[in-house]
């Protein structure tokens, strides 16, 4: 409530006068000589529970009138429910087409609800009103109602994940920037829980934020990601129960590999998984011809088809050609023959195998290992600079184990020699593998450097099952460098980055995984993530349609208190009278 | 006298003149006004026969002497003192108060109206007496018929002071050891004491064969109460005070006392004891007649 008069206010202390004056008049009565003061006694006695309600009554009334009158000079604007005009309004109307509102409940589209719950507030506007529409990407859109009512139309479910914390912070800041009476934002959302875990929204004074209530909760699986590496594909499942309590059962997925291209042959193979884990689908990669492959992880149809399919690429690449120097040292000569022997390299100079001895061939890749000796890292430092290569041995480091998150087969082997590769520019990308947190396999363009030697003096790794495929991954795949596959939101496919005539990297779309869970966020938690119960609301579609521009309906309510006023006088009147 | 005093306002009567003149005068206009003494029955009896005369009443003639001789004679009697009475006035202080300057206080109404009264039984040749009274006997005066007594029952009930409070059933209870002969006792009081005690002393002398009479006397101002926004009443014959606002309590006042006359009334009748209630704005004749 608001008063136009707020200064009156200042009268309530008017409202005290009653009681002053019933205290003030306590003065000593006069005294008079009345004979049948025995029946006065006795009617006293039967009328002082009367007589003391009385009193009471009156000073309630005139006191509350003294309060009414006072309060209707105020001018006091009451806010209104339902119907009836409202003030001018900045508005926000966030209708949240993300991947998810593609969900089929009861029947329906759950993006067909939200279209209606954000088409009713924007038919309750008027041309005093400032409106805005956002959609899943995040764009705020002004315009007339006519205009956002046609874009709402032509809405459909988006590829985007929307942000709901940050949606509402951005269109918060924009209604309180506008200088309107009222300022509120409406989000008309599947409320996912993922939707809502970036904290909570710094909602300015003054702005009312109206959730929508979201509906019933159905399960749903979704690929999250399909991850291609040496001879496997991982295929992690994401997804929720219905009202996310079910515990999720193992699901088929399906992978194709080369469809389309029946040239190059076509690989189908079939797993289970289950949600919010992952399965590894291995793929003979002998049997696809270098390039690049796309395929495609699918799943059984379900209530959210979005998240069904999800495409993939990997490239297979030719058999590195490779020369190992005789200081590359006895146990690599024997993986490189065992890889030869397996067909996964051939004899060449494409890639230089060498123990720091001699300077890396400027024109092919090369893996240098530190020299056997001391005293010629120095000479083999001078090698590098002189190719480019930022990076040098410096002292030796501590022993420790190999952390490589980008070459599992190296992790928690042992180190127990090794110097510190110095000098890059510390980039991430550049260093591959680490020992205590120091550099220990980096990469500089087509120049890839160990920290240590191959050799079980230095490192347990030459021993080690690993050591064989960290071979044929080093040659192959590291020393010529991995072109690079990114993922983004969007639409399913797989885009191509190019230079020249070669194809260099590849970008996969598809949905967020989070938007597979279609667990809704508890009211307690939204509000929350919306700044506060003071500021927001999570209401059902009537009290949505209630609340919305609730906040500026207004009305001023001193004719009714004038009324009120009058019948108060009024009842003081008969009270005064009647009652004696 | 061109109007009839008995029939006057109390206050307006009492300016003529003092009680003699007052009683007197009203008196005069009341017998006038019924024409034949308002107590005939009582106090008469036959001695002898003569011959009619015109103009004699035909209800004094002798139908059984008419009916056996065909002549007309009509009866003589000769009036007899065998009722006493005696008047008992309450003089207590509550008795000295009027609700404004322009009424009479209920004792001056009081002492008229047994002027009054005692003239009339005097007049028919009944023992008449008065006593006073207030917490004790104040005056006594005997019940005689000889000549004077009115005038000695005038002189006392102006010899008698304002008294102080009331105690009547010890003045009730003290009359009865002096009325020896069955009579009439008529009261004249404002019956502001205890209810229950006087009624005993009342009701004893009914039971002693007496005609008993009680005339509750109160200003108008004591029933409908009226005064300043808020005031402290007191009780002139006690301590007794109390602070009201008489605007507030009127209602239930009035109806207090509505129910203590009704209390007393049916009391009275259940004892077979007269109840009038009178207040001091009643004409004087209209307070008489309702002895007859």
């Amino acid at each position: 409530m608001s008063f136009l008069h707020p200064l009156a206010l200042l009268g309530l202390a008017a409202a005290a006068i009653p009681a002053l004056l019933h205290l003030l008049q306590r003065r000593v009565p006069p005294e008079l000589d009345f004979p049948p003061v025995r029946y006065l006694s006795a009617a006293e006695r039967e009328s002082a529970r009367r007589l003391k309600l009385r009193h009471l009554l009156l000073l309630i009334l005139r006191t509350a009138l003294i309060v009414v009158i006072v309060l209707a000079a105020a001018r006091p604007l009451v806010p209104l429910r339902g119907g009836g005009a409202h003030q001018p309004t900045a508005a926000v109307i966030i209708l949240d087409n993300s991947p998810s509102s593609g969900a089929v409940v009861d029947g329906g589209l759950v993006l067909d609800r939200l279209r209606v719950a954000a088409r009713s507030s924007i038919a309750r506007t008027t041309s005093a009103d400032r409106l805005w529409l956002m959609l899943c990407d995040g764009v705020l859109r002004g315009g007339t109602r006519e205009a956002l009512l046609a874009i709402i139309d032509s809405t459909h479910s988006g590829w985007q994940r929307l942000d709901l914390v940050q949606a509402v912070e951005r269109a918060a800041r924009m209604v309180d920037a506008q200088p309107l009476q009222g300022r509120e934002v409406h989000v008309v959302s599947d409320l996912q829980r993922t939707a809502l875990v970036s904290g909570r929204a710094a909602v300015p004074p003054g702005v009312r934020v109206l959730a929508l209530e979201p509906g019933r909760a159905v399960a749903n699986r979704g690929i999250a990601s399909v991850t291609v590496s040496e001879g496997a594909a991982i295929i992690a499942l994401s997804g929720s129960g219905a009202g996310g309590k079910d515990s999720p059962q193992p699901v088929p997925v399906t992978i194709h590999i080369g469809g389309g291209r029946r040239d190059r042959g076509e690989i189908a193979a079939r797993g289970l998984a289950t949600p919010g884990s992952a399965v590894t689908v291995s793929l003979p990669a002998q049997s696809l011809a270098p390039g690049w492959w796309l395929g495609e992880a699918a799943l059984e149809p379900d209530e959210l088809r979005a998240d069904d399919r999800r495409p993939f690429t990997w490239r297979v690449a030719p058999p590195a050609r490779v020369t190992a120097t005789s200081g590359a040292g006895s146990f690599v000569a024997a993986a490189l023959a065992v890889l030869q022997e397996g067909r996964r390299v051939s004899e060449g100079r494409d890639v230089v195998i060498s123990g720091g001895e001699t300077s890396p061939a400027p024109a092919g890749a090369a893996i240098v290992q530190p020299p056997a000796d001391a005293a010629l890292v120095g000479q083999a430092n001078r090698a590098l600079a002189s190719r480019g290569v930022p990076w040098h041995w410096g002292q030796l480091g501590t022993p420790g184990s190999i952390t490589a998150p980008q070459v599992p087969v190296l992790e928690a082997t042992p180190v127990a020699r090794r110097y510190r590769l110095e000098g890059g520019s510390g980039g991430g990308g550049d260093v591959l593998a680490t020992v205590n947190g120091e550099p220990w396999l980096v990469r500089s363009g087509n120049v890839v450097l160990l920290g240590s030697r191959l050799d079980t003096a230095w490192t347990a790794l030459p021993t080690a099952p690993g050591f064989v495929p960290f071979i044929d991954a080093l040659v192959n795949r590291i020393a010529i460098g991995q072109a690079e596959v990114s993922s983004a939101e969007g639409a399913p496919h797989v885009e191509f980055r190019t230079r020249g005539a070669d194809t260099v990297g590849a970008t996969v779309f598809g949905p967020d995984p989070r938007e597979s869970d279609l667990t809704p966020a508890t009211p307690a938690l939204a509000t929350a993530a919306f700044g506060g119960r003071d500021r927001a609301e999570v209401l059902s579609a009537n009290d949505f349609a209630i609340e919305r521009f609730s906040g500026t309906r207004r009305a001023d309510a001193s004719v009714l208190l004038l009324i009120l006023a009058l019948l108060l006088a009024a009842t003081e009147l008969v009270v005064a009278t009647r009652t004696r | 006298m061109a109007q009839r005093l008995d029939l006057l306002d109390p206050a307006e009567v009492a300016r003529l003149g003092g009680i003699e003149i007052v009683a007197e005068g009203v008196v005069e206009g009341f017998l006038a006004g019924v024409h034949r003494s308002p107590f005939r029955g009582f106090s008469v009896e036959f001695t002898e026969h003569r011959a009619y005369q015109a103009g004699d009443e035909l209800r004094y003639l002798d139908w059984r002497i008419l009916g056996r001789s065909d002549r007309l004679f009509v009866k003589q009697f000769e009036e007899e003192t065998n009722l006493r009475a005696m008047v008992l006035v309450d003089v207590s202080r509550s008795m000295a108060w009027q609700g404004t300057p322009e009424r009479l206080t209920k004792r001056a109404y009081a002492d008229r109206l047994a002027a009054a009264l005692a003239l009339i039984l005097l007049r028919q040749r009944d023992a008449t007496g008065l006593v006073t009274f207030d917490d004790q006997v104040r005056q006594v005066i005997p019940a005689r018929v000889k000549a004077g007594q009115w005038t000695r029952i005038v002189r006392g009930l102006l010899d008698t002071p304002d008294g102080r409070g009331t105690a009547a059933h010890a003045a009730l209870q003290r009359l009865t050891a002096l009325l020896m002969r069955r009579g009439m006792v008529v009261l004249l009081s404002d019956l502001l004491f205890d209810r229950e005690l006087a009624l005993a002393a009342l009701r004893y002398l009914r039971h002693r064969g007496h005609q008993v009479v009680v005339f509750h006397l109160m200003d108008p101002a004591e029933v409908n109460l009226s005064g300043p926004p808020e005031v402290r009443f007191r009780d002139p014959e006690s301590s007794l005070s109390v602070v009201v606002r008489p605007r507030e309590l009127a209602r239930a006042y009035a109806e207090t006392v509505r129910r203590e006359i009704a209390a007393w009334r049916k009391a009275c009748r259940r004892h077979g004891i007269g109840y009038h209630h009178v207040q001091t704005d009643m004409p004087f004749g209209l307070a008489l007649r309702l002895l007859t």
